[in-house]
């Protein structure tokens, strides 16, 4: 029954990315083209010749290009301007798609690739919305930042999550059901993405991305940290939620046994939390910002066996969008390497830092990162609203602003996170030494 | 499993030996056990050096062998279609060969799961 399960679990995850992929959702966006130009003609128009196909376009340069400015014979993504959802010939941004990285830029993206593995292994999810924004700041076009950071998450999750599973925390079974659902929630994360861009175009995709986020993150988190405060306060140990208890006693077949999570649930009850974690995901890239308040909350898991198996859903829906980003010719393997040299440490240590605290410390770093990404979120929201006309233009000085508070929201998420779990965990071998030190002295004695 | 066993039924004569009086002889097997379990993390520190070492060396290796022939690895694997089992299988192959190596390397250190798992 067990094999049974996981391989339908698995046969219905490729089946679907297969379909994806094949129906070609998700991945970059269309007016995305790569290659190399090749000719500045005099009439301000150039000639740009695609990568692989080797086809050659004649694309118009905006005023604000020059054309001294266009990077010739070297590899560029070129975005094109669309009118009314319609690609034009017109360049609207031109960037380098390889970037020099000089000794700083190879340390800083060790830097953030260890606190992100570290979070990842810790919390499950995370280093995802760091990675992307701090790779972006380096100068990475957008869409190579998105692609790159994705095929170094799924091998960071699959040692994170075999890690976590040696140490009996990750429930395989679960990660693997959750997973397959997550990805229908993706299709229909997609779709309604692109029913939003379709009716209020970027500024308006901008804006419901960042509500949703704010909105998610700030009732999630909270609950979260609350919940993490009280335990923190009284010292129990947790307890499976109302909620969980009853669904587990409602018998509607087909009725899974999750034995690692020790659960017993109807498969009805984990669709929509792995659909939601899915919608999360192909709306705000973190889709274990619910997944794993999702499992604990309402499917009953305890936060360090929801946290494990989070990674498996993360390795599962990596791979799959990894394979969509790479069709695409998008990743920049340097960067992705670059990254895992540093988070497969990280990724190694969170994990093993949680057999070292106790439950309610992961729901403390979980919400906490949770309400700062929040702030960095939100206070993108007043430009946002201005570019859709729903409030007067922001003045330079207040741009700047919101920038910085969003920049530093995201430097305080990661460098909390990363003080309070090596706090944690550096307390909790203290601890164990001094145990057992204490009982070799009393065997001895 | 047989060590398991072996070691249930050491544990046993132990308390068998203990239930009897024979306190002496009791602490004697019990000890020669956490001798040999004693001894084993100094014979496993070898192994780990080794391990950690082959699989540095190895993960240095990859690294050094692609970032020095750059140019071709950015051409070859961008351009998609069935190109992208370059980038997914080359970040497959490494986190297995350097995640081998950070965890042989932690555990060298020191820095090991509660409960040495």
């Amino acid at each position: 029954m067990k094999r049974l399960v996981i391989a339908l679990a698995v046969m219905l995850a490729c089946c679907l990315a297969a379909t994806t992929v094949l129906a070609g959702g998700g991945g970059p966006p269309k007016n995305l083209v790569k290659g190399f130009f090749i000719k500045i003609n005099p009439d301000n128009t150039a000639v740009f010749k695609k990568d692989v196909t080797g086809e050659e376009m004649i694309l118009k340069l905006p005023e604000d290009i020059k054309p001294e400015d266009v990077p010739m014979n070297r590899k560029v993504l070129v975005t094109l301007k669309t009118i009314d959802h319609e690609i034009t010939n017109e360049v609207k941004r031109i960037s380098i798609m390889f970037i020099n990285l000089p000794p700083s830029k190879v340390v800083a993206l060790l830097v953030v690739g260890l606190i992100g593995g570290l979070l990842s292994g810790f919390i499950g999810s995370g280093g995802a919305f760091v990675l992307t924004p701090s790779m972006m700041s380096l100068g990475v076009p957008g869409a190579v930042a998105v692609a790159s950071n994705m095929c170094h998450k799924f091998p960071k999750a699959m040692v994170g999550a075999y890690k976590r599973w040696k140490y009996g925390q990750a429930d395989v079974k679960l990660g693997l059901v959750m997973a397959a659902s997550a990805i229908i929630g993706v299709q229909i994360g997609i779709q309604i993405q692109k029913y939003i861009l379709d009716h209020w175009g970027n500024a308006g995709s901008n804006l419901y991305v960042s509500l949703m986020f704010v909105i998610i993150l700030v009732v999630v988190g909270t609950y979260v940290f609350y919940d993490a405060y009280k335990l923190s306060k009284g010292g129990k140990e947790a307890e499976t939620t109302k909620l969980a208890l009853a669904l587990q006693k409602i018998n509607l077949p087909p009725m899974i046994h999750f034995k690692q999570a020790n659960i017993r649930i109807s498969l009805w009850f984990t669709l929509p939390v792995g659909v939601a974690t899915g919608m999360l995901a192909a709306t705000i890239a973190v889709g274990g910002f619910i997944g794993v308040p999702g499992l604990i909350y309402v499917i009953g898991a305890s936060a360090v066996v929801a946290s494990a198996t989070e990674l498996v859903i993360a390795f599962v829906m990596g791979m799959w969008g990894s394979i969509q980003w790479g069709l695409s010719g998008l990743i920049d393997i340097r960067l992705t390497l670059l990254i895992l040299a540093a988070s497969l440490f990280g990724v190694q240590l969170g994990a093993l830092g949680t057999t070292y605290v106790k439950d309610y410390m992961i729901k403390i770093v979980m919400g906490a990162v949770m309400l700062i990404v929040s702030v960095s979120r939100g206070a993108k929201i007043p430009g946002y609203l201005a570019d859709l006309g729903l409030r007067e233009p922001l003045a330079p000085q207040a741009v700047a602003l919101y920038d910085a508070i969003s920049f530093w929201a995201l430097v305080t998420a990661l460098g909390a996170a990363g003080i309070i779990i090596t706090v944690a965990m550096i307390r909790g071998m203290l601890q164990a030494k001094a145990e057992e030190r204490k009982k070799e002295a009393i065997s001895h004695g | 499993m047989s060590t398991k066993l072996n070691e249930f039924d050491k544990n046993m004569m132990a308390a068998a030996f203990a239930e009897a009086g024979e306190h002496e002889t009791a602490r004697q097997m019990m000890d020669s056990g956490g001798g040999a379990t004693a001894k084993k993390p100094k014979k496993n520190k070898g192994a780990l050096v080794v391990k950690t070492l082959i699989f540095g060396a190895i993960s240095l290796g990859m690294y050094y062998i692609l970032f020095s022939n750059v140019d071709w690895v950015t051409t070859e694997y961008t351009k998609g279609g069935w190109h992208t089992v370059y980038p997914v299988g080359t970040a497959l192959a490494f986190s297995f060969i350097h995640g081998a190596f950070a965890s042989n390397f932690l555990s060298l250190i020191g820095i090991e799961p509660k409960g040495g798992h």
